[in-house]
């Protein structure tokens, strides 16, 4: 008889530097359950699903499977324990078949006999018709030869799932699954989800989406700030009662919204179309318009655009067609150098905090430079003493924890590298603010800082367009919100005015807005601030 | 279910280190590598602390020509000074320059030509300024065209700077090697193809101090030293390199021209390091097909052991050359030894210095250890 | 010499003097796949070569200096290994010190042996050994071709199987497959339990005793005399860094891309007696300075490199994580 969890973890810690990740957690997966990891981004469900599957070491703690304390030091140890993961970012090799992909570190056959052995050896073609089946008797319909750099991203998620199940993972961890999904293939992979459960596998799926934590698992088991909350039974609970673990308290968002007089659009994009990395429509003719003193947020599921539409406004991406128009000017084809004089400010919060807007190698004090450090063309060095004091202003205003100006910003805990961007958009005394995911994985306390200097920014008179991730903060702290939906927009609502299911709708498409609307495209304003023939 | 136990050691990512401890690594690093050489040298009869002793007093000691040893170094250390800071550039900005090789013998080609061409119808003043500016110019486009490759069609620098080392080493042989009536790289006088002497004019002042005679590319490498100081610290290039190298994304994010950057950067790393090659020639009075002595590879070394820092190039240039002049100095007491000793020496330093480097990243903990860390936690 | 002994003997000697690159480069290629870029062939090659003459004189056996320049070369590779797998440093610095030390410690043992440095033609198991050619049956009887390619030393031979066994390996078997994937994504392979350290130390240990033996048949070739100026390997090691690329990672490309160089470093030393065997057609040969045909292979992969960077849609071989260390914890 085995043992009644499959998985549990006791008191493990780890830390990355000076970051606790995960707090002495403690977390117990039934055999044959759907246990939802659920937590903001940041709350350490990666870490520690990572340490489960070998890629990271705890630090302290105690990883038992099928009751027994084990040691999971590598990735093959973790295969051997029955435990597979489905990350991210796909494991793939992208110039291999689907089959390679999934054999590639199969045990050797205990065949002994000359044939057999030979078998080992060589790639024969007859493993492309065996992984078929093999995929088959899980329920999968897969072209084996096709190689993975031509696969969808769907595609690529399923032969990562083939590829657990192929290795006779009892337990299988699914890192945000669904980010990446279009509604019918969320659909598809909880179909496959139930019949893996069904065969008697543990499933745990991390997510920060309540809708789909509660359609899918058994128990929530809640993360936050590193630290376990507690485990529930989804029949039991319900939206508020989530939130509530997740968030701390129950979601007061008691967010400060000030009322700003109606001023003149400062930003106005019309008909834009924009292309992604691969060369796919990423923003798909999509008109709105950003006022002064008014703040616009941009809904919708990660990925649908929202990178490419930023980059798009400062100059980094070039636009296939369209228009941008900047009081009165267009600034399509402008480099970003020319944009940032004109007072556009953009600050994208990638992933990994530090991808894109800061030097991590640099100093604080380099990094706050790093827009105008052009300034005063006739002198050839930098200006490094105002770079400071602007600094120390940063540190001061936003309560930076750093010991110095002068420490690496790769230094700094996530928190305080946003605070230190974010601080730096602000002092640049931008018009237009383009802010995307400024409360990434931010405490309470700082996201309440940052929305209420972005409020603060709005009564100057900025015109801010925040990209956010949380209904309940775009509701509270924006004026209107636009949903993207795969690049093209599904409509502008007031965001006192709407609700959290016709968001929820529009992101995944069910809702068109636009459509309804009698004739007139929505996203352009009546006050058209484009003056003919600007171009 | 099979069984998994821990690993008796395992790496761990230092979060920081006391720079004293660095230092301590980086000083064991180097005994370790004096001491492996020892043992080399006791095994072919040659007793390593006389031989240290001569290598790094570089034959001063006891001569009565003590100065001669101090003009031959500077003549091994200015080309090798001047290299490395021109490498740590593009090393800054991540550019995998490896083409100091053919780099210097384009700046030592372009400075012989103008000095073989119009040697006796210049000043001497104006001819050398003509040779160092055409030096740096045929250094900086041979090395700015892998930058503007690289940036247009994404070119591999590393391996494309590798292939042109051999193209100019080739180029130099050719004009080195064949005797033609167009050929005035060579002397009329002789028979056999050797490179033709400079007029005076081209020669490169010295300056002289009692009996010593400094040669003035030792003061320029001096200014040149803090000249890439300045430059990389407080100019807006130099914050531009630094942000480039540590995120081309962030750079153009910044609105920086990330490729012109690049180019720009690399054409003044290049023409740096054809300026020390017209130094060099213009200091030796002669062309040579082995004008180089290896710069272009050593600068490399030198760069890394220095950590791309501006003013320990400068030690660590000095040293090697110590190293590299001090085992040419030896060589007159053991016969044995050469500057191939010296490449050797600099190999097995390389060698532990970089395993030193990672002891300072990284830290190991042992099983025992790491279970003791989790008794303390539960 | 009539015209048709010409041709031969320039055919022939394309083959026996380049064999050496052919072992370098297949050498490099296993070690590229596993995603190294080791620049240190020429050193490598150098201490191959020293190691393999000296222990095989010692005890008069071809057979012990070919396995010792392959052991000895192979130790040296696990400089590399360690600096470069466990202890993640920079690659490019490595391998070129590779090459600074390897070359270094060349000069060093030849110098402090100068006066007891064996003479190959003493060691009669060595220099027949190694002269004797072998001739293949049936092929060595074709005119021209059967005495320029079918009729050689056991190490052209040696040479020519491991290129074509490597390629079997890397294409077509679940171990080489395993190696491509480290070298295109280390971090799919860990995923899948592939022991990363573990293959490329095999294989950097491997590639490098190959090109150990490469530099070893040099030493041979140039009669085991040490001269004190020239290292044996005479940028050998670097022109296969260069053909592996010509070669597009591919070790039987390398066979016909051995060849090719080859064929030029050859008439460097042939164009004269080319020209005066065939003045109407050849003629020019002699007119071209020698110093092209050696530069022609960098010339030659220099162009390479440029066009296949412009026309992006024939991507090249290069392993993806060519060039960079992999830290599992990254993050």
């Amino acid at each position: 008889m085995a043992a009644e969890y499959a998985i549990e973890l006791r008191n493990i810690n780890k830390s990355f530097g000076s970051v606790a990740a995960n707090k002495n957690i403690n977390l117990k997966v039934r055999q044959g359950e759907i246990l939802a990891l659920l937590g903001e981004n940041g709350s350490g469900k990666t870490t520690l699903m990572n340490m489960l599957s070998g890629i990271y070491k705890p630090d302290s703690g105690e990883i038992l499977v099928d009751g027994k304390i084990v040691s999971v030091n590598s990735p093959e140890d973790a295969k051997k324990l029955g435990i597979g993961m489905v990350h991210q970012h796909f494991k793939l090799v992208d110039i291999f078949s689907a089959a390679d992909n999934i054999w590639l570190g199969a045990e050797e056959t205990t065949d002994k006999s000359a044939k057999g052995k030979l078998s080992q050896i060589f790639l024969r073609n007859k493993r492309f018709t065996e992984i078929e089946k093999t995929a088959e008797k899980f329920g999968f319909q897969i072209d084996a030869k096709k190689l993975v750099k031509n696969m969808s991203v769907s595609e690529k998620q399923t032969l990562e799932i083939i590829k657990v199940l192929y290795y006779g993972a009892k337990t299988i961890i699914l890192d945000e699954p669904t980010a990446v999904l279009t509604v019918q293939e969320i659909e598809k992979l909880f179909e496959i989800l139930r019949k893996m459960k069904a065969q008697g596998h543990s499933v745990i799926i991390i997510s920060h989406k309540l809708n789909e934590v509660l359609a899918i698992s058994d128990r929530v088991a809640i993360l936050r700030k590193g630290e376990y909350i507690g485990t529930v039974n989804t029949s039991e609970t319900d939206e508020l009662q989530l939130t509530e673990l997740m968030m701390g308290k129950k979601a007061d968002l008691n967010i400060r919204r000030s009322k700003v007089e109606k001023k003149q659009p400062l930003l106005e994009i019309r008909d834009l179309t924009v292309k992604n990395d691969e060369g796919a429509v990423a923003i798909d003719h999509v008109n709105f318009y950003v006022r002064g003193g008014e703040m616009l947020g941009v809904a919708g599921i990660a990925g649908c655009g929202q990178k490419e539409l930023c980059e798009a406004m400062a100059g980094l991406r070039k636009i296939e067609s369209g228009r941008m128009i900047h009081e009165g000017e267009s600034i399509v084809g402008l480099p970003p150098q020319k944009i940032i004089e004109k007072g556009i400010s953009m600050s994208f919060i990638p992933e990994d905090r530090l991808g894109m807007g800061l030097a991590p190698s640099l100093s604080i004090t380099d990094n706050m430079i790093l827009k105008k450090y052009k300034q005063n063309h006739l002198n050839p060095f930098v200006d490094r003493k105002t770079a400071r004091k602007d600094a120390q202003e940063v540190i001061a205003e936003l309560e930076v924890v750093t010991p110095s100006t002068e420490i690496p910003v790769r230094r700094l805990s996530g928190g305080n590298v946003q605070k230190v961007l974010l601080g730096r958009e602000i002092k640049a005394d931008p018009n237009v603010l383009i802010t995307a995911y400024p409360v990434r994985g931010l405490d309470i306390h700082s996201s309440y800082t940052i929305y209420n200097i972005l409020d603060d920014l709005k009564q100057k008179g900025v015109g801010i367009l925040f990209v956010g991730e949380d209904l309940d903060v775009l509701m509270a702290l924006c004026d209107k919100i636009m949903v993207l939906c795969h690049g093209k927009i599904m409509g502008v609502v007031h965001a006192n005015k709407t609700t959290k299911e016709q968001l929820g709708l529009m992101m995944t498409g069910a809702l068109d807005l636009t459509e309804s609307d009698n004739g007139k495209p929505v996203g352009i304003a009546k006050d058209s601030n484009i003056k003919e023939g600007v171009q | 279910m099979s069984k998994v136990k821990d690993p008796f050691v395992r790496i761990v990512k230092r979060d920081k280190i006391h720079p004293l401890l660095k230092v301590l690594f980086y000083c064991i690093a180097i005994l370790a590598a004096l001491t492996v050489g020892g043992v080399l040298l006791i095994a072919i009869g040659v007793n390593p602390l006389v031989l240290y002793k001569d290598m790094f007093t570089i034959g001063m000691l006891g001569s009565r020509f003590a100065y001669k040893s101090v003009e031959g170094l500077i003549t091994i250390f200015v080309p090798l000074l001047i290299t490395s800071l021109a490498l740590s550039l593009s090393f800054k900005m991540r550019f995998w320059n490896i083409g100091g090789e053919g780099q210097f013998i384009i700046g030592a080609l372009a400075a012989a030509t103008v000095a073989l061409k119009f040697g006796e119808s210049m000043s001497s003043f104006s001819l050398l300024l003509l040779m160092f500016l055409s030096a740096m110019l045929a250094a900086g486009i041979f090395g700015g065209f892998v930058a503007l490759l690289n940036v247009r069609f994404k070119t591999n620098e590393t391996l494309m700077t590798l292939m042109l080392n051999y193209i100019a080493l080739y180029l130099l042989r050719f004009f080195g090697e064949t005797q033609a009536p167009w050929n005035f790289y060579l002397s009329d006088e002789s028979v056999r193809p050797v490179f033709q002497k400079f007029a005076e004019t081209a020669y490169m002042p010295t300056i002289s101090i009692g009996k010593f005679s400094l040669n003035i590319s030792f003061l320029f490498a001096v200014a040149i030293c803090v000249g890439v100081y300045f430059y990389l610290k407080k100019t807006k290039h130099g914050y531009e390199i630094s942000v480039v190298g540590d995120s081309a994304n962030t750079a153009k994010y910044a609105g920086m021209n990330v490729k012109k950057i690049i180019v720009r950067t690399m054409f003044f790393s290049a023409a740096l390091i054809g300026l020390a090659g017209g130094f060099y020639v213009s200091g030796a009075k002669v062309l040579s097909t082995s004008v180089t002595n290896n710069v272009g590879w050593t600068g490399i070394i030198v760069a890394w052991l220095s950590k791309l820092n501006t003013f320990a190039i400068f030690g660590v240039s000095l040293l090697i050359s110590i190293m590299q002049y001090g085992a040419q100095a030896a060589s007159t007491q053991f016969p044995i030894i050469d500057s191939n000793f010296a490449d050797l020496l600099q190999g097995i330093i390389l060698f532990f210095v970089l395993a030193a480097d990672f002891f300072i990243r990284f830290k190991l903990v042992f099983r025992k250890s790491a279970k003791k860390q989790g008794g303390k936690a539960a | 010499m009539n015209q048709l002994e010409v041709l031969t003997l320039f055919l022939f000697n394309i083959v026996v003097y380049n064999i050496p690159l052919l072992y370098g480069t297949v050498g490099e290629i296993i070690i590229e796949k596993s995603g190294s870029l080791n620049l240190g062939v020429e050193g490598i090659m150098a201490v191959g070569a020293i190691f393999g003459y000296l222990i095989g004189c010692s005890v008069n056996s071809l057979t012990v200096g070919i396995l010792a320049s392959f052991l000895c070369a192979g130790l040296f590779g696990v400089v590399f290994a360690v600096l470069t797998v466990t202890m993640q440093a920079n690659q490019n610095v490595t391998g070129l010190t590779m090459t600074t030390f390897g070359v270094g410690l060349f000069f060093f043992i030849g110098k402090g042996l100068s006066g007891s440095w064996p003479v190959m033609t003493a060691y009669s198991n060595i220099n027949d050994g190694f002269k004797n050619a072998l001739e293949i049956p049936l092929l060595s009887k074709i005119p021209i071709l059967g005495k320029a390619f079918f009729s050689h030393n056991i190490l052209v031979y040696l040479g020519v199987v491991i290129a074509v066994a490597v390629w079997i390996y890397l294409n077509k078997t679940k171990t080489g497959l395993r190696l491509r994937a480290i070298g295109e994504n280390p971090a799919a392979a860990d995923s899948l339990g592939i022991n990363i350290a573990l293959y490329k130390y095999i294989h950097i240990i491997v590639g490098s005793g190959i090109m150990g033996i490469g530099g070893y048949y040099m030493g041979l070739n140039l009669g085991g005399s040490f001269e004190g100026s020239n290292c044996w390997i005479n940028g050998y090691g670097w022109i296969a860094v260069a053909l592996v690329i010509f070669a597009n990672w591919s070790t039987a490309k390398a066979i016909l891309g051995t060849l090719v160089f080859g064929f030029f470093n050859t008439l460097q030393i042939y164009s004269g007696s080319l020209a005066y065997a065939f003045p109407k057609s050849l003629g020019f040969l002699s007119n071209v300075p020698p110093q092209l045909y050696q530069a022609l292979p960098f010339i030659i992969t220099a162009l390479v490199l440029i066009f296949a960077s412009v026309n992006k849609k024939k991507k090249m071989a290069q392993p993806a994580a060519l060039g960079l260390n992999y830290y599992r914890e990254e993050r």
